[in-house]
C-alpha cells in the first residue's frame, strides 16, 4: 500500500474520473490537478476508477508493473472487469458502516431525549403548592419528548404565590430551551418586581436578545393572594384563563404581546376576586385545539362547557383529560404540549359566609364531588361503572355490605343506561356522578334516552315468572331500589337520571328482605 | 369488557350432581349454564347441585337466567340446590326469593344430605 493521498472534492481528476471509459494512464494524463501531481508523486500509474450506479465511490490506485512494461490492452481490460465488480461491493461495505454510525447516533440521541426529558420535568414544579381554603391541581403532557410549555407556582412575599402558564412557539428540544430560559428569567424577577406587568415587561426585555428568529413565548403570569382569593394578572399573548363564577364562565382578559416580539412592550394589569367555590382553569392551546378523527378541534366551547360545572381542582383535570381522550380517540397522535393548571378556593370567602345560614346553600355548599365518568354505552362498561364507583366511595370506608349493595345497584342501574339509553352504542355515553353531600353518598347513572322513557317495571315475581306468566328476567329496577337507601328517576329531555342514595350514618339496612 | 366463566360439571353421587360456576352469571352465560345442565343430567339425576363458591358476578340478566334454568330443571323432575353463595348474594336470593325455590346450603355435604342423595 502507497502513501495516503488526499484528494479535494472541488480537483478535476474527480469529474474526469466520472466520465472516464475505465482505467486511466496517469503518464499521459493532462490535466491541471493537485490530485495527479500527488499521485504521481506517490508512484501512482494507473488510477482505475470505481463507479456504482453512476457514481464515483472510488479508485484502485496502481503502481507501475514491477516488470516496468506498460499495462497492456488485456491489463486494462481485466482491471476494467475487476471495478466494475468490486465498485457495488465497495458500496454495500459503505453503506452497512453508514448504517451502523446511524444506528449509534440515533442511540446516543435517544438516551440524551431521556436525559432531556429528567431534566426538564427538574424544571416544573415538584409539588403543587399548599393554600389554606385552596385547591390546586396541573397537568403537563409534551407531544415529544420534551415540551414548550411550562408551568410554574413561584413564592412571593405577604404569602402571596404566582402562578405562570407559558408556551413557546414550536415544540420539541428548541421549545424546551427557551421555556427553561424563561421560567429561569420569570422565576427570577418575580419575587424582585411582584407586579405582574412589570414582571412580564422586564422578562420581555430580557428575552427579546436571546430569542431565535420566529419564536415567541406566550405566558400568563397571576399574582394569588390566598386569603382573599384577590388576583392580579396579567398576559402576554395567551389565551385567557377561565373563571367559573355563579353568574356562568367568564375569562380573565388582559392585553399584551408575547415575550420575545417586540421590545418596549407594556402589559396590562388587572384585578378579580375569587370566591368560595369559585374555580380557575390556566391552559395552552394544545387542548383546544387537539383534533379528533374527523379532523374538528376539541375546541373551546367545549372548555367552557366543562368548566360550567363546579368539581374539585383534580377532579376538574381528570374529568377534561377523560373528555379530550374521548374526544381524539384511540391512536392520537398529540400534535402539541398540553399544560393546564387548576385554583379551586374551597372556604373563607363571602359567599361561604353569605350561605352558611341557608339550608339549602350549606348543603350544595358541603357537596363533595368524588368521580365524574364518562363511559361507553357498550354492553359490559357496567362492571367498569361499578369498578371506578367502588374505587372512588372507598375513602368513606363503607361496612362491606352496603358497599357490595352499592356496586350491585350501581352496575344495574348503568346496565339499563347503556341497554336502553344508549342502545347498547359505544358512541353514546352514561355519565356517572358521584358526590357527598349532607351526610349522603350519592350516585347518578344519566343516559341519553335514545329508548324514550321507561315505563313502569312490573313488579318481578317468582312464582308468576315460575309459572310461565312473567319472562324470567326483569329484575333490575327491584334490585336497585332494594340495595340502596332511595333511588330517584328524573328526566332531562329525553335523557334519564337514576340517582341513588346511601345515607352514611345511622345507616339502616336497606338490603333486608321485604 | 371480556369476563371469563368457565363452568364445570360433576357428578357427585348416582342421583347428584354439580355445576360449579366459575366467574359470571350474567345473561350472556345462558349457552353454558343450558350445555352444563345437559350434562350434568341423566334418567337416575334427581339433584343439581350449583356451586358458587366461585362466583364473582351476578346480575340481574343471570339471576333471569337461574329463573329459566329452574324452569327447566323442575320440568325436568329435578331439584336444584345450591351452596356456597357469598352474603351478599344469599340476600339477593332472599330478597328475589329465589332461596324458597332453590334449596340453599352452607356446604355440598350439607346440599347432598338435603338432596337425599
Amino acid at each position: 500500500m502507497g502513501p495516503r493521498v488526499e484528494i479535494a472534492p472541488s480537483d478535476p481528476l474527480l469529474t474526469y474520473l466520472q466520465s472516464a471509459p475505465g482505467p486511466v494512464e496517469l503518464a499521459s494524463l493532462e490535466l491541471d490537478s493537485v490530485a495527479v501531481r500527488d499521485l504521481r508523486k506517490a508512484g501512482v500509474a494507473l488510477v482505475v476508477p470505481l463507479i456504482s450506479q453512476g457514481e464515483l465511490i472510488g479508485t484502485l490506485n496502481l503502481g507501475s508493473r514491477l516488470s516496468e512494461q506498460e499495462y497492456s490492452t488485456d491489463d486494462r481490460r481485466l482491471l476494467a472487469s475487476l471495478a466494475t465488480q468490486a465498485a457495488p461491493a465497495v458500496r454495500v461495505a459503505e453503506l452497512v458502516l453508514e448504517r451502523a454510525g446511524e444506528i449509534q447516533a440515533r442511540e446516543r440521541l435517544e438516551q440524551e431525549m431521556r436525559v432531556a426529558t429528567l431534566i426538564q420535568q427538574q424544571f416544573l414544579p415538584h409539588e403543587l403548592p399548599k393554600l389554606p381554603d385552596w385547591q390546586v391541581a396541573a397537568y403537563y403532557g409534551p407531544a415529544r419528548a420534551v415540551g414548550g410549555d411550562f408551568y410554574d407556582f413561584i413564592e412571593l412575599p405577604d404569602g402571596r404565590i404566582g402562578i405562570v402558564v407559558g408556551d413557546v412557539t414550536d415544540k420539541g428540544v428548541p421549545a424546551a430551551l427557551i421555556m427553561a430560559r424563561t421560567q429561569s428569567v420569570l422565576r427570577g424577577e418575580a419575587p424582585r418586581l411582584v407586579a405582574p406587568g412589570e414582571v412580564l415587561r422586564r422578562a420581555n426585555e430580557i428575552l427579546l436578545p436571546e430569542m431565535p428568529a420566529r419564536m415567541f413565548v406566550t405566558c400568563l403570569y397571576l399574582v394569588l393572594e390566598p386569603a382573599t382569593g384577590r388576583v392580579v394578572y396579567a398576559n402576554a399573548g395567551h389565551l385567557p384563563p377561565y373563571v367559573r363564577t355563579v353568574d356562568g364562565v367568564v375569562e380573565l382578559r388582559a392585553t399584551g404581546m408575547p415575550l420575545g416580539l417586540l421590545p418596549g412592550m407594556a402589559y396590562e394589569e388587572k384585578e378579580a376576586i375569587i370566591d368560595t367555590r369559585q374555580s380557575v382553569l390556566l391552559y395552552s392551546d394544545g387542548v383546544v385545539e387537539a383534533h379528533g378523527p374527523e379532523g374538528d378541534m376539541f375546541g373551546f366551547p367545549r372548555l367552557r362547557e366543562l368548566m360550567a360545572h363546579e368539581r374539585p381542582s383534580s377532579e376538574l383535570l381528570n374529568h377534561l383529560l377523560e373528555q379530550l381522550h374521548e374526544f381524539v380517540g384511540r391512536g392520537w397522535d398529540q400534535e402539541d404540549d398540553i399544560t393546564l393548571v387548576a385554583l379551586q378556593r374551597t372556604g373563607g370567602g363571602e359567599y361561604a359566609l353569605l350561605a352558611e345560614p341557608d339550608p339549602a346553600g350549606a348543603e350544595a355548599v358541603d357537596r363533595q364531588v368524588l368521580l365524574s365518568l364518562s363511559l361507553p354505552g357498550e354492553p359490559g362498561n357496567e362492571r367498569t361503572a361499578m369498578t371506578r364507583v367502588a374505587e372512588a366511595v372507598a375513602p368513606l370506608g363503607l361496612p362491606t355490605a352496603r358497599l357490595e349493595r352499592l356496586k350491585t345497584a350501581v352496575s344495574e342501574a348503568a346496565m339499563n343506561a347503556i341497554e336502553y339509553g344508549s342502545r347498547n352504542d359505544p358512541a353514546v355515553p352514561v355519565q356517572i356522578e358521584v358526590w357527598v353531600a349532607s351526610g349522603d353518598l350519592l350516585v347518578s347513572i344519566a343516559d341519553r334516552g335514545l329508548s324514550g322513557p321507561m315505563g313502569d317495571p312490573e313488579q318481578p315475581d317468582l312464582e308468576a315468572k315460575l309459572a310461565g306468566e312473567q319472562k324470567p328476567r326483569g329484575w333490575g329496577l327491584f334490585l336497585i331500589k332494594h340495595m340502596v337507601d332511595a333511588m330517584e328517576v328524573a328526566t332531562e329531555g329525553a335523557a334519564q337520571i337514576v340517582t341513588l342514595t346511601l345515607h352514611l350514618q345511622g345507616a339502616d339496612d336497606a338490603s333486608q328482605p321485604v | 369488557m371480556t369476563t371469563t366463566t368457565t363452568i364445570e360439571v360433576r357428578r357427585l353421587s348416582p342421583s347428584a350432581s354439580s355445576i360449579i360456576i366459575h366467574g359470571d352469571i350474567t345473561s350472556g352465560t345462558e349457552p353454558a349454564l343450558m350445555d352444563a345442565c345437559a350434562q350434568a343430567s341423566d334418567d337416575a339425576t334427581r339433584s343439581i347441585v350449583l356451586d358458587f363458591s366461585d362466583l364473582a358476578y351476578l346480575n340481574s340478566g343471570g339471576i333471569g337466567l337461574l329463573v329459566t334454568l329452574l324452569v327447566r330443571v323442575q320440568r325436568q323432575g329435578q331439584r336444584l340446590l345450591a351452596f356456597g353463595l357469598s352474603e351478599h348474594y344469599r340476600q339477593i336470593f332472599e330478597l328475589t326469593r329465589l332461596d324458597d325455590a332453590i334449596g340453599i346450603h352452607d356446604s355440598e355435604a350439607a346440599a347432598l344430605v338435603a338432596a337425599g342423595a
